[in-house]
Parts: structure tokens; sequence; C-alpha cells
């Protein structure tokens, strides 16, 4: 059966999650994928099973916080907001997502 | 998250787990709430929900990893790349490595004995309780006050003592165990009743003695100590009821205490224990525990645990009138006695036991670790200096990981990991170094006679103090370099060659500075390590007032022989005429003490025209000798004879007296046929002549000023004791006379015992202390120098390098090779300069610290300052003359590549 959604790219995760964080504010695991899935116009859609991982990595790194928190439906969740370093890391996560974009590009185009 | 936080999760992942599990179980949640919005039944919503998110418990522990192994991960990495760039230069690492081993290896060892000796506390029950009772001279005297008791005065306190739940009295002594012939001694421990209730001692095997075995007139029982009755019985639990000989006198063997407890002294290992009434039975006298003044019992008392030690002191103190008045010496003269009866006693904490070692050694471990402490400091100067030159020379690579985005704090944690795993196997070396040098320091301390055994296993605290030391010393050394060597630009990064002309170099570097304190503290121990050298010389090459070498002293007794007392003087007589035919025995005498060993007589002398100003000073000290002693020691006789024949018992009492007697009671350089009287509680004996006058020889010590001494004739002795000590004068090696000394006592009488040493080996145990320190002191110092020289060394060589393009640029415009030699070396000799001076403080500090230590010398002996600072100024130079030559070589062409 061919996949109908498109997984996420390796490595593009941390960028999604930061980008979506600075965008956002604080959210909880399940907004973040559901942010990505929205706003990617329902083209990509986390893996659940690399999420938690990963958010869990990004910050034992320093770039996100997190914190229990209350959610609109009065439940406890786990929220996690960018840190300065997390900024940073973004910036540097997009520049190389350009590169990357850009080159892949032209090959595509004069190759 | 903190670093705490992270070891706590490591320590309690349940916790962590329970949090990734509840923030998952939100996320389904949620899934299952929108897909039943889109209008999705519940059970197929939680399947759906449970199959997109996958595995949980995969998912859970990959999560929980995350957070566990990334910081675990980076610190691993940042081991994995440490040990690789140390890998990478090895001659860096081992120097830097040695370097620091060296450093807490002495730590560790000067430190672990200290531990032993001086820090722990006796492995019993509740140690804080124990309290030891002192006597001190009135109510309010100051000072802890003296610990010695006789045997009337314990017996007062044991039946009115108050505030200690328990009290015990011991008195220790070395007991001959063999049937004949040389001395086989073990140490004991006379003990009282409660002893082995206060340590809280159980017993091993049979039972230990009790309040029932410590009475008058009482059973000759005795009880093996834990690691003697591993060593000579071999650990056989049917010992009890055995017999052992003690001088000849048998005890029976009731029990073995229990292990870990080796006596009431640290250092002194009790291999037997008998009851304090035992001594009456070795001695062969009742009266013994009777005498007023023999002073040979310490007391030890566990105090009530709500009395702290202040309270036992005083309430012992309203004891202190009824015990000392029950107890006067009948034979003390009027006004002593009345100054003996306003005694008192008091109490002082005993957590460690007591320790003769401890009273001999401990001034000189601190001096010891206060070296080695210096030692370590030079050493983490050391390392800090090859730290800096190695950070300037990996400026590259810092920028390069700067510049891809590294933050200058995780590149400064990447160095100190460095440092620390450096600072790590230093310590594990020097924790190896140490063990073996512990095992010989406690050799240096030690004697035949007097043996020190020490636990100096490995213990937490000793184990502590290395990780401490290392982990302080990584930090100490680390912190500045990586600090500054992550001080650069990224752009750096770029540049071909970093380097200018002139660029990077100030008049003063802060590896200069290194090299100045530790030029400085070498100074500091170079100088201490000079005082103590010197006045260990200066003790050596004191004229003792007899000669030394050669002398072999054999101390025969004869009290487990059936000899009544009429016959002993003929016996040592017949002895002595032997073992002057002996062949190899260049002349031999007997007395009844040698010089500088630990035995001492003095008593209170009258001389016409003498008024002492107080009561010593009216003392002077005794030896009973037979014809011939002073020959065979070579003390000069002065003036008239040496004893003879004719010095019989009923004939008129003669005696020698020594130059300083001579001048101080008789104010005459030869006072013969002048006579003095010997004081007797408040009488007088008969007078004594005075035949003859000898050069003053040391009596106790070395160090002593020479002392009054008065000289008998063993010959007028009329109740001679069982044993005397015999000199014989080799005329070869004094030790290959034992075999033939041994069977002429044999020949003379089957029962008599003898130990032998020789004089050499006791005025050399008499300066143990001193060598000890002279020894390590100046190993320290060596070592001090070695690390500075090397420190020098690695800046110079560094500095030159630097300055390559410079120097070349000076040799072009026409500075000859040895205006740069100058130029280097007038480097070295600021460095020098400054280092001394810095030093000159510390060494003012170190001859303070040694004073107590010194013979001879000053605190401050600008001599022994300046030679110390000519040894570095020497071997500063000497580390310098290499990279200055270096410097000369340099090409002018160099200038321009």
């Amino acid at each position: 059966m061919a996949r109908s959604r498109t997984d996420i790219l390796q490595g593009t995760l941390d960028l999604l999650v930061l980008r979506t964080l600075s965008a956002t504010g604080p959210l909880h695991g399940y907004a973040i994928t559901a942010h990505i899935h929205r706003v990617s116009a329902e083209l990509l859609r986390v893996q659940e099973g690399s999420l938690y991982p990963a958010l869990h990595r990004m910050e034992q790194a320093g770039w996100l916080r997190a914190s229990w928190g209350i959610t609109e439906n009065n439940r406890e969740a786990r929220f996690y907001e960018l840190t300065a370093s997390g900024r940073r890391q973004l910036e540097l996560e997009r520049e190389s997502w350009s590169r990357l974009t850009d080159g892949v590009g032209r090959v595509l185009r004069y190759a | 998250m903190s670093f705490i936080h992270r070891l706590f999760n490591l320590g309690r992942s349940t916790r962590l787990s329970r949090d990734i599990d509840r923030e998952m179980a939100f996320h389904i949640d949620e899934r299952v709430a929108e897909l039943k919005a889109g209008g999705m039944p519940e059970a197929d919503a939680r399947r759906e929900a449970a199959r997109q998110f996958g595995n949980r418990t995969a998912q859970g522990e990959a999560t929980r990893d995350a957070d566990v192994i990334t910081w675990l991960d980076s610190v691993l990495g940042d081991l994995r790349y440490a040990t690789r760039a140390l890998r990478n230069s090895p001659v860096f690492t081992l120097v830097a490595v040695l370097s620091l081993a060296l450093g807490i290896g002495a730590n560790t060892a000067i430190y672990s004995l200290l531990d032993a000796v001086v820090l722990r506390s006796l492995p019993v029950p509740q140690p804080d309780q124990l309290v030891q009772v002192t006597l001190k001279d009135s109510v309010g005297s100051a000072g802890d006050g003296d610990g010695y008791f006789t045997n009337p005065l314990w017996e007062q306190v044991r039946d009115l003592q108050t505030g200690m739940t328990s009290v015990a009295a011991f008195g220790e002594s070395n007991f001959n165990i063999a049937s004949g012939g040389e001395v086989q001694n073990v140490r004991a421990e006379m003990v009282s009743g409660e002893f082995f209730n206060v340590f809280g001692v159980r017993p091993a095997v049979g039972r230990l003695l009790t309040p029932s075995d410590d009475v008058r007139d009482c059973d000759a029982t005795a009880v093996l100590g834990h690691g003697y009755w591993e060593r000579a019985y071999g650990g056989r639990t049917d010992v009890a009821g055995t017999r052992l000989a003690l001088e000849g006198r048998p005890f029976e063997i009731v029990g073995v205490a229990g292990p870990g407890f080796d006596g009431p002294w640290v250092g002194r290992e009790v291999e037997v224990y008998i009851p304090l009434c035992g001594i009456a039975m070795i001695r062969g006298n009742r009266r013994s525990l009777d005498s007023r003044s023999s002073w040979w019992l310490n007391v030890i008392g566990r105090r009530d645990a709500a009395l702290p030690v202040e309270q036992v002191a005083a309430r012992l103190q309203t004891i202190a009138p009824a015990v000392f008045g029950a107890t006067i010496p009948g034979d003390w003269p009027a006004d002593m006695k009345d100054s003996y009866a306003t005694r008192s006693l008091g109490a002082i904490p005993a957590e460690s036991g007591l320790s003769g070692v401890r009273d001999r050694y401990s001034g000189a471990l601190a001096v010891l670790m206060a070296a080695v402490g210096l030692l370590l400091l030079i050493a983490c100067a050391n390392v800090a200096n090859l730290l800096l030159a190695r950070a300037t020379s990996r400026q590259r690579e810092m920028a390069i990981r700067l510049a891809i985005g590294a933050s200058r704090r995780r590149v400064v944690r990447q160095l100190l990991t460095e440092s620390a795993l450096l600072a790590l196997l230093g310590a594990a070396i020097g924790l190896l170094a140490a063990h073996w040098g512990t095992q010989g320091l406690v050799a240096l301390i030690s004697s035949d006679s007097s043996p020190v055994s020490l636990d100096l296993s490995l213990n937490r605290r000793v184990l502590g103090f290395t990780v401490v030391a290392a982990t302080l010393t990584a930090f100490l050394f680390g912190l500045v370099p990586a600090w500054r060597g992550t001080r650069v630009s990224p752009q750096t990064a770029m540049k071909a060659d970093a380097r200018g002309v002139a660029e990077g170099h100030g008049r003063f570097t802060i590896g200069k500075a290194l090299v100045v304190a530790q030029v400085a503290l070498s100074l500091t121990l170079l100088v201490g390590a000079g005082l103590l050298i010197g006045s260990l010389r200066n003790l050596v090459s004191v004229d003792p007032g007899f000669r030394s070498n050669g002398v072999l002293l054999a101390t025969v007794d004869f009290r487990r022989s059936d000899l009544p007392t009429e016959q002993m003087s003929q016996t040592f007589r017949t002895l002595l005429e032997r073992v002057r035919s002996l062949p190899g025995v260049g002349a031999a005498s007997t007395s009844d003490m040698t010089p500088i060993s630990r035995s001492s007589w003095n008593n209170a002398v009258y001389v016409d025209g003498y008024t002492p100003v107080n009561f010593m000073d009216g003392v002077a000290w005794f030896n009973e000798v037979s014809d011939g002693y002073f020959a065979t020691l070579g003390t000069k006789i002065l003036t008239g004879r040496d004893f003879n024949s004719g010095d019989v018992v009923g004939g008129e009492r003669v005696a020698i007296v020594n130059d300083a007697m001579a001048q101080k009671f008789f104010k005459d350089a030869s006072p013969l046929g002048r006579t003095f009287r010997l004081k007797r509680g408040d009488t007088y004996t008969d007078p004594y002549t005075v035949v003859g006058v000898v050069e003053s020889a040391k009596y106790q010590s070395l160090r002593e000023t020479n002392s009054a001494t008065v000289y008998l004739p063993s010959s007028q002795n009329d109740a001679p004791g069982a044993s005397v000590t015999f000199e014989l004068r080799s005329t070869g090696d004094p030790l290959a006379l034992v075999s033939s000394m041994k069977r002429a006592i044999g020949d003379v009488h089957g029962a008599g015992t003898v130990q032998f040493t020789t004089l050499d080996r006791q005025l050399a145990l008499s300066l143990q202390r001193e060598r000890l320190l002279a020894v390590l002191s100046s190993v320290f110092g060596m070592l001090a120098l070695g690390l500075s020289a090397l420190g020098l060394y690695g800046v110079m060589a560094y500095t030159v390098a630097r300055r390559r393009n410079e120097i070349g640029v000076r040799v072009a415009l026409g500075a000859d090779r040895g205006r740069v030699m100058r130029l280097v070396l007038g480097d070295v000799a600021r460095v020098i300069a400054i280092g001394v001076v810095a030093g000159s403080i510390g060494a003012y500090a170190s001859g303070r610290l040694v004073a107590s230590f010194l013979y001879g010398l000053e605190p401050v002996e600008p001599f022994v300052m300046l030679a110390a600072a000519a040894v570095l100024a020497v071997v500063g130079f000497a580390a310098g003359i290499v990279p200055a030559l270096r410097a000369s070589r340099v090409e002018a062409a160099e200038a321009l590549r």
C-alpha cells in the first residue's frame, strides 16, 4: 500500500519543532503534531514515535524548556517552549535547510 | 535541566518514566478525543490512536534514553575526545601525569600516615566517649596534664571516680618469652579489670580479663592480642588453657581479644594482656604495686554519655584532694609532700587512643604535610604551564570549534574534561605509589626494639582525600588555561599563520608568572629542607663525649637464674674478664646505663658551697660503671684516675664526675678529693669522694647541653641488679662479636639472657625523627627543584619558539649570538630573581614551621637562604641554557620566511 502522507525527512523534525514553537509559543507534544499537520496543509505528519525522544533530546541540548501546565480542557500536559539558544539553533537549521533545498533545486534544474 | 537533576534522573529513573508515561497518555487521549469528534466510536478511536502512536513502551524508553543518554553521551564523548587528544600527544601526557602522580602520591602517602597516627579514632564502639584521666600540678594549672599514674593513685581513682561509667588503667612493658639465650620480647600491656569493658572489646576465643582477675595476689592469667594469636599460634582455638612463659613465669592463657582492637596505643600493637597484679609476679616483688613514686599507668575511662568532657574533669577535681591525700609518698622531702597533696585531676578526650608515635611524630608529619602541599602546587603550576602552551598550539582547533557553533562554555568543559582525565590518571598512579611509599615511611619511623604497626589499609578517608586533592588539582591547573585557550576569535581559524612578528608575548606572561610561583615555592621547600639537613648534620657531627663507632652493647640479664644477689657481682665480674679476653675485643666494660638510651637516673646532690636555685638545679645525672668504661667508650679522663680493684664495698665511697659537674657544683676544673652527698628524702647519704674528672658526654640526647653527671663504681654496689649492659669495643665489625659473646654468657651461666645493639645504632635511633624529616624534606625539595626546572625550561623553550621571527629580525639587524643568548638568559634571571624575592617570605614561614626541630641553626639562616637561592639559580640557568642556545642559532633568514 502506497503511503499517502510524506514522512518527515530525517533531521528536519528539529527544524519543524523549533519553528513551530517560535511561531506559537509554549505548546504540548500533541499540539505540536497538530500544528505541523495543519500548517503543512496536512502534507506532513509527525511520527509520534520519534516526536517525544526528539523533544527530550532538544531539551537536553538546551534548545527547549519544558514544564507541566494545564490545557484549555483543564488537563495536565507537558508544555515546551523555545530558549534563546533554541532560537539561535532555529536560525542555523533554517539556513542549512535553505542551502539544502537550494542545492537540491539546482541539481534538479540543471543536472 | 541541571547537572544535579540529571544525576537525580539516573538514580530515580522511575520518576522520569512516570513523567514520560503521563506525557504520552495525554497525547493518546487527545488523539482519541479528536477521532471521536470526527464521529468514530470510543473503542475504535482508542485502537486507532494506539496504532498511530506505535509501541508505547519502546517509545517511552527511547524518550527516556534521550534524556539520560544525551547527557551521558556528551560526557562520554568528552571523555573519548579527551582520551584521543591525550593519546595524540604522549610526551605532554606523560610529563603531566607523572608530575601529578608525584604531587598527589606524595600527598596521599603523608596523609595516610597522618590519618593513621593522628586523626583516626580507635576501632572501638563509641570512641568519642573515651576520656583520658590526667594529673595536673594544681587545680588551676593550664594544659592537659601528665598521663602517668602510680598504682596507689590509680586505686584511689578507681574507687572514688565519678562521671564515668567505667574506667581502666594500663601500663606497657616488653616481656621476654624465650627460655634462655637471646631475648625474644612480646609487647605486653598490664591492664586493670575493667580494661576490656571500657574499650568494648569482645573475646574471639575463651574469655577476657575481668575485675576478678585483677586483685592482689591474683592468678597468673593472660589474654592474647588477636594479631599475635594469628601470627604466633596460627589462630588455633584450643589455645585457651595453655601456658605462656613471661620472663620465665608461667601465665595461663584464658582467651583471645576480638579482631580489630590492637590495644590502646596507636602504633604499638599489644600482643599479650595480663592483669595489673601480674607485674608483682614478674618482678618477683609484691610491693611493686604499692610504690607511690613509680609512675607507669595510663588511665582511660568511658564517660557518662550525658556528661561532656569538661564536666567529667570538673567532677574529677572534686575527688582530687582525697585521691592525693591518701597516697603521699612517705620518703619524699616535706616540701614535695606538700605540693603533692595539692595536685589535681583532669580529663581530656581520648577518642583516638594514646600514642607514643603520635607524640613523637605529629609535629614532623605536619611539617611534611606542608611540604607535600607545596610540592603539589608546584606540580599543578607545571601542568598548568603545559596546558597553556598546548592551548596556544591548539588555538586554531578552538577557533574552528567556536566558528562552527560550539559555545565557549562547551569548549571549556571539553578542556576541563581533559584536565580531569589527567588528574584522574595522576591520582591513580599516585595512589599506587603512595601505597608503597607509606610502607617505606613506617619503616623509617620503626625500629627493631619498638616496631611501629599502623593500619595503613586504604580507607574511605584517605581515598576521599585523594579524590578531593585530584579534583581540586584538576580545576587549579585546568581552569585558567581552558578559559584563556578559548579566548580566540573565530577568525583565527581562517588565518594560515596566526603568528605576527611581535604578536602575543608580553614581558610577563601567565606562563612566566607560574614559573615565578614555582621558584618561590621551591625556595620555601629548599630552605626548610636545608635547615633540617643542616640540623641533622650538626647533630651527627656534635662531639658526644664518646666514640660510638665499633661499640657492641649487650644487655645481659640473670634475673631468671637462681643466682643469689651476693654472687651477682662476681658473676658479672667473671663474665667481664672472659669478654675482655675474647679475640676481636679491644676493651670492655659494664654499666648500668648506656648513653642516649631511653633510660636515665637522676638524684639531687648536696655539695658544700653550692646552693641550687630550684629542685632541678640541684639534680645531677647518674650512671654506675665498671673500671675501663671510659677507655672502652673513648671518653677522656681529664684528671685523676679511673675506678680500680681497690674500690670495694666497705672502702671509701668514690665517684668520678664529668667536667660539667665539676664546673657547676664544685666551680673547680679539678675537684679531686672533694666530696658530695646524695639527697634521700629529707636526709643525705654518706659522702662520696671525687677521684677523677672525665670529659662531658651526652647523657639522654644529643641535643642536650652537657649535663652534670656522676659515675659511681659498680664494684661498690652492695645490692647489684640482675641486669647490666656490657660495652665491647671491637677491633673490627662489632656485630661479629655477637656469637662469641653469646657463648661466653652460656659458659658463665646457662640462664642468662642477652639483647644486642650497637652504640651507633642507638645514636641513630635517637635521631630517627630528624633523619625522617631531613631525608623526606630533601627528597621533596629535589622533586620541587626538578619540577621547577622543567617548568622553566618549558616556558623558555616556548617563548623562544614564539619569538623566532623577532629574534631573526634582531640578528638581521646585527645582534650577535651572545647578545641573543643574553636576551633569553636575562629573561631567566628575571624570573628566578622575582621568584626568589617572593619565596623569601615563604622561606621565612618555613623556617618558623621547622623551628622546633632545629639544632645549632636559627629559623632564619642567611647562609641556608643564599645556598637555596644559589641552587635554584644554577638549576634555573641550566634549564634556560638550551632554549638560549637554540635562540642564538636562529638565522637572520628566518625572519623573512
